[in-house]
């Protein structure tokens, strides 16, 4: 497949590099847990049961005004569509097993995806690029309005919106940030950081999910508790949170500019370098490589590399997605070679694109 | 009766260890009681479970109360007719069946949610737009239920019959005209 098909198709909504504080906040996600009443949650439901809410959700949002939506069942699509769904982050990897009876339905511009039969029967779940907590929850909170309109949703007086997991019941809404914190991470204060927000009820992880070690200095910052707080103020704590993570890290890269600049320069064309030319491209030096590389044009130590390049190949590394490059499958190592390969074409496209603009249309 | 360990000091420290096979006595002496190693967690045991703590933090009797209480096996707690779970089992697995779960383990769930959610058991955000009617019809149901009693206190008979046919009307649109709607 050439670069720019491939693009084409694999470019989605949030990698855009919009929205406020896009240089550390790459995307901003929720997600609202819904259930049906009178039909046994995904973990407990017969097959039927699983046809039938699938049929009742789908058919809701497919007649609604908004055009454009598209249905997918999980189980009818290659596996290697399932895995570049998850690496969008259109559908969680729970979801990819066949046997869950799973559907998605995504908006056009894949900014908005509901997924069916996940943990819960409904997960509407909106992600837009940048810093953009109200934005993103209107929208969500809209398709769950139009939804309840049409379909009689679990909810009780006592504990809200009733869902599987207890750790989602009362909103069901989980909010989320996902953060380049280079320089927090680089000077160790991230450490101090993470207990001090567990404490206030909300969670970083690395951005790979639960469990991962943050890859490229990437981290995901959520609420953790869903009951006993609106939706207006766990998104107004979340923001307060991202607020002050985002002074620190520029108090941060300002230190470190001031203090040690040629040792920073050093490492991050160092790491443009590597993703300019390596021929072999492990996914762990990959993300750090493009952590430097971001890290530089936030700073302006790097020119001429339009943010957004950045963004997709964040998203291009991983093996769904490169497989699909490649159009076909690929052993690890051969994997780490289409993705320096990989690296080079975007950068190149990028880099001629530029130039066309500067001499002048 | 002398230590066992030393068979020097007399024994004035026992130990009573429970295992599967059955409980276990060693007598020592204080100094050999202290450096052996029975007081320390045996690092080949298998560390406590997240569930299993859970479970025994949340469903069973207290954890580190004597152990042969934790041997019996743990009551199952009520079943979801719905679906079938049992509450011991919902602890096990983490997750509810059906939204019907909720209501069959009601009285346990503020004290697990509790734990969940910094404290918090009850829910204070949104409110679907159908419940929402519901509820303003409840209230004023309950309204009229206290203005009613006021009425019948003070021997405003005439007042209090037609408060009752109000309520009762409000209360058959809440059950769709069901049989036991009366309020009295």
């Amino acid at each position: 497949m050439s670069i720019d098909n491939f693009m084409k198709h694999a470019v989605t909504g949030w990698m855009s590099s919009h929205g406020e504080h896009s240089d550390i906040v790459m995307s901003t996600r929720i997600r609202l847990a819904r259930n049906l009443r009178g039909r046994r949650f995904p973990i407990a439901f017969s097959p039927e049961e699983a046809k039938d809410v699938d049929h009742l959700i789908t058919e809701a949002l497919l007649n609604s005004e908004e055009n454009g939506y598209s249905y997918m069942k999980v189980s009818e699509l290659p596996i290697l569509e399932r895995q570049v769904l998850v690496e969008k982050h259109l559908i969680s990897p729970q979801l990819t097993d066949p046997e869950r009876h799973g559907a998605v339905v995504l908006s056009e511009d894949e900014t908005l995806s509901i997924m069916v039969n996940e943990e819960d029967h409904i997960r509407i779940q909106c992600i837009y690029p940048g810093f953009q907590l109200d934005g993103a929850y209107e929208k969500a909170d809209l398709v769950d309005d139009y939804l309840e309109k049409k379909l009689p949703y679990a909810f009780d007086e006592q504990f809200g919106y009733l869902t599987s997991c207890p750790s989602n019941t009362g909103t069901g809404m989980r909010a989320s940030v996902m953060m380049h914190l280079p320089t927090l991470t680089m000077t160790k204060q991230i450490n101090r950081i993470i207990p001090a927000i567990s404490r206030l009820g909300f969670v970083v992880r690395g951005s790979y999910g639960e469990g991962s070690e943050a890859l490229g200095n990437i981290y995901q910052v959520s609420n953790q508790t869903t009951l006993g707080k609106t939706e207006k103020e766990i998104l107004s704590e979340l923001k307060n949170i991202t607020l002050r993570l985002i002074a620190h890290e520029r108090r941060s890269r300002e230190l470190l500019m001031s203090k040690s600049r040629i040792a920073l320069e050093n490492r991050l064309f160092r790491s443009l370098g590597t993703i300019t030319y390596a021929r072999l491209l492990p996914s762990e030096e990959a993300a750090r490589c493009l952590s430097d590389v971001r890290l530089g044009i936030d700073m302006d130590i790097i020119q001429d590399i339009d943010m957004i390049i950045l963004n997709e190949l964040m998203v291009f590394m991983q093996p769904g997605f490169l497989q699909q490059y490649a159009g076909t499958e690929l052993t690890a190592e051969e994997r780490d070679i289409f993705r320096a390969k990989l690296f080079r074409e975007r950068l190149e496209v990028g880099h001629k694109r530029l130039k066309e603009e500067e001499t002048g249309e | 009766m002398l230590c066992e360990i030393c068979n020097e000091r007399p024994a004035s420290v026992i130990f009573t260890q429970e295992t599967m096979q059955g409980s276990s006595e060693r007598h020592m002496c204080e100094r050999c009681a202290f450096q052996s190693k029975m007081f320390h967690f045996d690092p080949n045991q298998e560390p406590l479970s997240i569930q299993q703590f859970l479970s025994n933090w949340l469903g069973g009797p207290e954890p580190f109360q004597s152990q042969q209480q934790t041997k019996e096996p743990l009551a199952e707690g009520p079943e979801c007719p719905e679906c079938g779970l049992t509450f011991r089992k919902f602890l096990d697995i983490g997750k509810f069946g059906c939204s019907t779960c909720y209501d069959t383990f009601r009285e346990r769930l503020p004290r697990l949610f509790g734990k969940l959610h910094n404290g918090h058991s009850s829910h204070n955000g949104k409110v679907p737009v159908s419940f929402n009617e519901l509820f303003a019809v409840k209230k004023r149901i309950e309204e009229i239920r206290l203005k009613m009693q006021d009425a019948i206190e003070e021997e405003r008979f005439e007042e209090a019959a037609s408060l009752r046919d109000e309520a009762n009307e409000l209360k058959r649109l809440l059950t769709d005209g069901g049989g036991d709607a009366n309020v009295n």
